[in-house]
């Protein structure tokens, strides 16, 4: 069973809440595409070897990866990769935390 | 291994904004090909949409063409048309519900804003295209699809429409200029609109299934 187009876009706008309470100086985080996350980090000029981008770029594989349909007869790692990306939702939620709120 | 274009730059509907959308049918797992540049698809799962009728099938179908051939054979070619498309009601229902989500979505939480117009850009661009496909003679599957119905084309003015395809580039491809709070107060005053369309639609379907 593949990750259904709706619940890919579900599970986008759910991590983008998350990432996006946080009040960014320049832009809030767009879209989990590579391109997407390249332009937030360098408009917020953010490390981006930060552990937090790092979170954010593998949430953004973890996506592509359920939406590849090369893999879909392997259940279950779709059903590993479903759930490591909601750990790591937690883990994103956890390292904005420790960052507190940026100087404006 | 085979790699096709597929999409606008087959149709020679090109501008600045355009990409060059490829596809990759593999065997296995590949990690040569990046999932954010190809759309990469087993022969097997090739098969099955051919089968199902899919949309996408269908876009293959009618515009792709191949660019490299491992074994020189021309996959799609060779395996003629997808069977007859039969899902167009359950599929435009199911992009109504992806716009249904951004608009409760974009009403209730600013911080997704963007990425709900991009939605919404979604939602309109693939329900126009499945109707197309379903309902029409020819099938529409330009990124501008809504907006080639004739007489059934989305009713919201091009500057809206601008703020929903600009927010799209920015989710997916991250250029442009910033959608403003003005613009996005602008474009969601056509929600009602857009929905309005979509149950329109959906209701000539229904009718037409009966």
């Amino acid at each position: 069973m593949t990750y259904e187009f709706n619940d890919r876009m579900t599970a986008q706008r759910i991590l983008l809440r998350v990432i996006n309470k946080r009040a960014w100086p320049e832009e809030d985080l767009l879209g989990l595409s590579s391109k997407a996350i390249e332009r937030w980090v360098a408009a917020n000029r953010i490390d981006s070897k930060s552990p937090l981008v790092n979170l954010v770029s593998d949430a953004s594989s973890k996506l592509f990866f359920l939406a590849n349909k090369s893999q879909d007869q392997i259940s279950e790692q779709y059903q590993m990769v479903k759930a490591e990306l909601i750990e790591l939702c937690g883990d994103i939620e956890h390292e904005l935390d420790t960052l507190g709120q940026p100087v404006p | 291994m085979h790699i096709y274009a597929f999409g606008s730059v087959c149709r020679g509907d090109i501008d600045s904004s355009s990409d060059i959308d490829l596809l990759a049918i593999v065997n296995g797992f590949d990690h040569r090909f990046d999932p954010q540049l190809y759309s990469i698809y087993s022969r097997r799962r090739i098969g099955e949409i051919w089968a199902e009728g899919n949309p996408f099938a269908w876009h293959l179908s009618i515009e792709s063409r191949l660019i490299f051939s491992s074994d020189g054979s021309d996959i799609l070619s060779s395996m003629g048309q997808p069977n007859r498309y039969t899902a167009c009601r359950q599929d435009c229902e199911k992009f109504r519900n992806l716009f249904l989500e951004a608009q409760s979505s974009i009403r209730e939480d600013g911080r997704t804003m963007t990425f709900d117009l991009s939605t919404t850009f979604l939602a309109i661009r693939n329900f126009a295209t499945c109707f197309s496909l379903g309902r029409l003679e020819t099938p529409v599957f330009s990124r501008n699809a809504a907006l080639l119905l004739s007489e059934r084309s989305l009713p919201i003015s091009a500057a809206a429409y601008s703020v929903f395809e600009r927010a799209r580039i920015l989710c997916t491809r991250g250029y442009g200029p910033g959608v403003s709070k003005d613009e996005a107060h602008m474009a969601m005053g056509f929600l009602s609109t857009i929905e309005k369309w979509m149950n329109g639609l959906l209701l000539e379907i229904c009718r037409d299934d009966i």
